[in-house]
């Protein structure tokens, strides 16, 4: 299976280590895995600033770019609910095709391919922040609003397998951090007073690592927490997940140098 | 006025929008639950009103009164085919007897009414007032008595559409529970404009 | 000042907003009990969705059996284009007969039209008698829910208000006696009311009947009283058969309030027979209003909003809404339905309104109707950035992103010199620049090298990684 693993503009700008957890572990999950270096933006910013045709070509060099694969991995709920909206609005036969065949990391490892084997334990109380974009436009898990046949969350699933993991409870299960894009900026106070809460539900669960799907929500999350010298660790699904795949030291090798509080 | 409704008809044919070509087929509900009147009790009460079961016989000696019976001094009784327990202490009396101006009904201390059935799923009754007075004393009295069959339940208001037909004249109404509201910090508060009580009497001659 | 502004003036005051946020949330946790006693909840949504769709295709054929079958009743219909002709309508059934004294039940078309206001400058006194509505009415503000219409005030503030307006003791605040005060005061505006006039929840086409829901039973002593009954109702709020009320009314009070059904559930046909003795015969009279509603029906991205049967659930579950509360929104219905409804009637004043939304989607997993809410807000920011109603900054701003991610070799040269200069810029300055993003929050650390960058390193640097073999399977 010729697999191409497709790293968000953020990611790959603010977070490069999930980039490469991404990789290794779909490597050492047997895949071929192709990182094409020329598609950067999945079009999301456009598409929820309401700039349609900017998201829609980019959409289309998604398309085109992606097209030889067997499937796309993107660490991000987001970026691949934007993919799949844009690729079902273009007629093209080609874009149902390549989106059927776009998933996200926790989807693909845990559906659709054995996960790779964690062994090393992390014996550590986790919150799992739910993405609204993973839940409630791709599905991955059951929204609490609903009552719809119940899936289960991949990300949880595999973050279950975690020897020694302790996931936490939370009172509010999958209401919004409040990042939203644009909004996290445009409507700075509610976005804010709704991070702040998100984090006082894990904190009541005692969290010592926070962890999502998506970096966006985290980047968010853990801006606010920093600023009020919280203590809790934030950790892209991909990064835990490596942790416990190759062992923590693989964090450390892969924390490139930054600059910043932390 | 024509002009208007000529206008509005034109703009909705102009607007065409697309959708279903047909409404979906008609939905059953869900079927009779085991203990019906266990499940009738719980959802009236998550309205405030209270079910009581009891014999046709026996009713007025098995509810609750606000005061003595024979001390109440406004009371109406729905009449249907002159039953024997609109007489006696049940008799209409006071402003109950009132049958040309609705406002007069105001003191109403107790209303007693008679409803065709009763659903299940959510404790309410299906009540056609006869006249103007049995739908203003409904609304003024103190406190609400609701009689209905054991045998005329329904499981979910499908089935009580079927039974339904608003076609029979110029009212009806699904009563649930005591006259209630919420508005004040979600503090659930009884008696709001209306009835402060609301007794539903399932009268069942089996019923011990 | 828009949703924006009002919206930080509301979250400035942190346990006040804690306290509306766990009020409403509370609301959507009784609505999430009710919705588990429904074990065929999602089949009831999709057959309340799919009614109401297949109603919106032929809105011209159903108010027309409507109204023939009104007529047949003895009810009136009326017909009004706009707020304006709506409100003359109304005025016009009461001054014909003299009438002075109105009690109103809830009813958010007459908010929309600005019916109050219309009728006291014509010296028509208009009593609202739900209590949410009442409440509001006397502070003089607009509701802040389209179902709890107080749910913004604490019930001392409400003994204040009693105190001052209806000489009520000071210092009151128990809901019970409170309500009791209340009680006693529309009591005598019921038996003193001259008409009623109330919403329509829904109008059924087969039979020319509408159904009006209240827990209180203020709809039902207002129009049981007077001899005058006005029902307004807005155009799409038509079913087609008798019916199709079923599985609208299974899901209306549970996904408003978490209950069963309402207490009161009234069926109305015809006026009520006349009392003996002297003074004019009961009328009903209906009013049908577009008001824009025929516009939306023709644009693709928003008919399905008409859906709306104003339960009010997307209210209680949106996280903004709860943190923003509904006069953030200055619009007659705030939260999500009301940010997808208003910007059609007045794009340029409510274009902030689309974006007062972080896109989570709860709204449209809860809507009974299938409205595909988020979807909608979504499509008006697209609606709003072409008729040019978005902020030259952002577009800007927007517009150079777009010309980097299509240039590959641009973006990795000028992101790389971005990082540098973030790198390297004292926190102070950083934080000025990060702009909104820095109020509350720290930015994320900026890695030296980008994913990219490290990879193209990596494979110059080092024989290209053996692939693993793949198991066979």
């Amino acid at each position: 299976m010729r697999l191409a693993l497709f790293v968000p503009c953020y990611v790959d700008q603010l977070r490069p280590r999930i980039g490469f957890a991404a990789l290794d572990l779909l490597r050492s999950a047997g895949c071929e895995v192709e990182v094409p270096g020329d598609v950067l933006c999945c079009g999301q910013p456009f598409h929820s600033a309401g700039e349609a045709e900017s998201a829609q070509s980019l959409g289309h060099r998604f398309m085109t770019r992606f097209d030889r694969f067997d499937a796309i991995v993107v660490p991000s709920g987001s970026c691949v609910s934007t993919l799949r909206e844009h690729l079902a609005a273009n007629e093209e036969p080609a874009a149902a095709e390549v989106a059927a065949r776009t998933f996200e990391l926790s989807e693909f490892l845990a559906e659709r391919w054995d996960s790779p084997s964690l062994t090393h334990p992390i014996p550590r109380r986790v919150g799992l922040h739910s993405s609204c974009h993973a839940l409630r436009e791709l599905r991955l898990g059951t929204p609490s609003e609903t009552r719809e046949p119940v899936r289960p969350d991949p990300a949880a699933m595999l973050l279950d397998r975690i020897p020694g993991i302790e996931r936490i409870d939370l009172t509010r299960r999958d209401e919004c951090c409040g990042f939203g894009g644009l909004f996290s900026v445009e409507e700075e106070a509610v976005s804010v007073r709704m991070g702040l809460d998100r984090l006082e539900d894990h904190a009541k669960g005692r969290a010592e690592i926070l962890t999502s799907t998506d970096i966006s929500c985290l980047m968010h999350l853990e801006g606010l927490a920093r600023r009020r010298e919280q203590s809790v660790e934030f950790l892209h699904l991909a990064e835990l997940l490596a942790a416990s795949a190759f062992g923590e030291e693989w964090l450390a090798a892969h924390d490139e140098d930054t600059h910043g509080p932390r | 006025m024509s002009e208007a409704r000529d206008t509005i008809f034109a703009a909705l044919e102009a607007a065409r929008p697309a959708g279903p070509d047909a409404p979906p087929a008609p939905m059953s509900g869900p079927p009779m639950p085991d203990a019906p009147f266990d499940v009738m009790a719980s959802r009236l009460a998550q309205n405030g009103g209270r079910l009581v079961r009891s014999t046709r016989a026996n009713w007025a000696q098995e509810i609750e009164w606000p005061r003595a019976r024979a001390d109440l001094e406004h009371l109406y009784s729905a009449r249907r085919g002159g039953d024997a327990r609109q007489s006696g202490d049940l008799a209409c009396r006071g402003v109950g007897l009132i049958t040309d101006d609705v406002h007069a009904l105001a003191p109403l201390e107790v209303c007693i009414l008679e409803a065709e059935f009763s659903v299940v799923e959510n404790g309410a009754s299906w009540h056609v007032p006869q006249s103007p007075q049995e739908r203003a004393a409904a609304l003024l009295a103190e406190h609400l008595v609701v009689l209905v069959a054991a045998t005329e339940i329904v499981p979910s208001l499908h089935e009580a559409y079927a039974r339904i037909d608003l076609f029979a004249g110029p009212f009806g109404w699904f009563l649930s529970g005591p006259s209630k509201t919420a508005d004040i910090e979600q503090a659930l508060v009884l008696g709001a404009h209306g009835p402060k009580t609301m007794q539903l009497v399932v009268l069942d001659d089996a019923h011990p | 000042m828009g949703h924006v502004d009002r919206a930080r003036e509301f979250v400035r005051d942190e346990a006040r907003t804690r306290w509306h946020d766990e009020s409403l949330w509370f609301v959507r946790a009784k609505r999430d009990l009710a919705a588990d006693t429904v074990p065929d909840w999602e089949a009831l949504r999709s057959q309340a969705a799919g009614i109401k769709r297949e109603a919106l295709t032929r809105l011209p054929a159903l108010w027309r059996e409507f109204e023939d079958q009104a007529h047949a009743a003895g009810a009136v219909v009326h017909w009004a284009r706009d707020a304006d002709e709506h409100n003359r309508v109304v005025a016009g059934l009461l001054e014909e007969r003299d009438i002075t004294r109105v009690v109103k039940s809830k009813s958010m078309l007459t908010e929309e039209c600005g019916l109050n206001p219309f009728l006291e400058d014509r010296g028509i006194e208009i009593i609202d008698t739900d209590l949410g509505e009442r409440i509001v009415q006397l502070r003089n503000e607009s509701p802040s829910h389209i179902i709890m219409p107080a749910i913004h005030l604490k019930r001392g503030e409400i003994g204040e208000l009693f105190h001052q307006e209806m000489d009520s003791p000071a210092g009151l605040d128990d809901p019970n006696e409170l309500t009791a005060i209340a009680r006693l005061d529309l009591r005598e505006r019921f038996l003193a009311a001259e008409a009623g006039i109330t919403g329509i929840n829904f109008a059924v086409a087969e039979t020319g009947s509408f159904v009006v829901v209240t827990n209180e039973g203020n709809a039902d002593l207002g129009t049981a009283l007077p001899r005058l009954h006005i029902a307004c109702v807005g155009l799409e709020k038509i079913v087609p058969k008798a019916r199709d009320l079923a599985p609208f009314l299974r899901l209306l009070a549970r996904s408003a309030t978490g209950q069963p059904i309402s207490t009161y559930t009234s069926h109305f046909r015809s006026p009520r027979p006349a009392e003996s003795g002297a003074g004019p015969a009961p009328e009903l009279h209906i009013v049908v209003v577009d008001n824009g509603r025929s516009r939306l029906l023709a644009e693709p991205g928003f008919q399905e909003a008409l859906a709306c049967i104003r339960c009010g659930a997307c209210l209680n579950t949106c996280p903004v809404y709860r943190r923003s509360g509904g006069h953030s929104y200055g619009t007659t219905i705030p939260g999500p339905i009301g940010s997808v409804l208003e910007p059609s009637r007045d794009p340029s004043a409510h274009a902030e309104l689309p974006h007062a939304c972080s896109l989570c989607g709860s709204c449209t997993d809860v809507c009974p109707v299938h409205v595909p809410l988020h979807h909608q807000l979504l499509t008006w920011r697209s609606h709003l950035a072409r008729q040019g109603h978005h902020p030259r900054r952002r577009r800007w701003a927007l517009g150079l992103a777009a010309v980097l991610f299509a240039k590959p070799a641009l973006y990795r040269g000028v992101t790389r010199i971005g990082r540098g200069i973030a790198r390297r810029l004292p926190t102070a300055l950083l934080d000025k620049f990060g702009g909104a993003w820095t109020r509350q929050r720290e930015l994320p650390p900026i890695p030296r090298r980008s994913f990219r960058e490290q990879l193209a390193d990596r494979e110059s640097a080092t024989t290209p990684r053996a692939t693993v073999e793949r198991k066979s399977r």
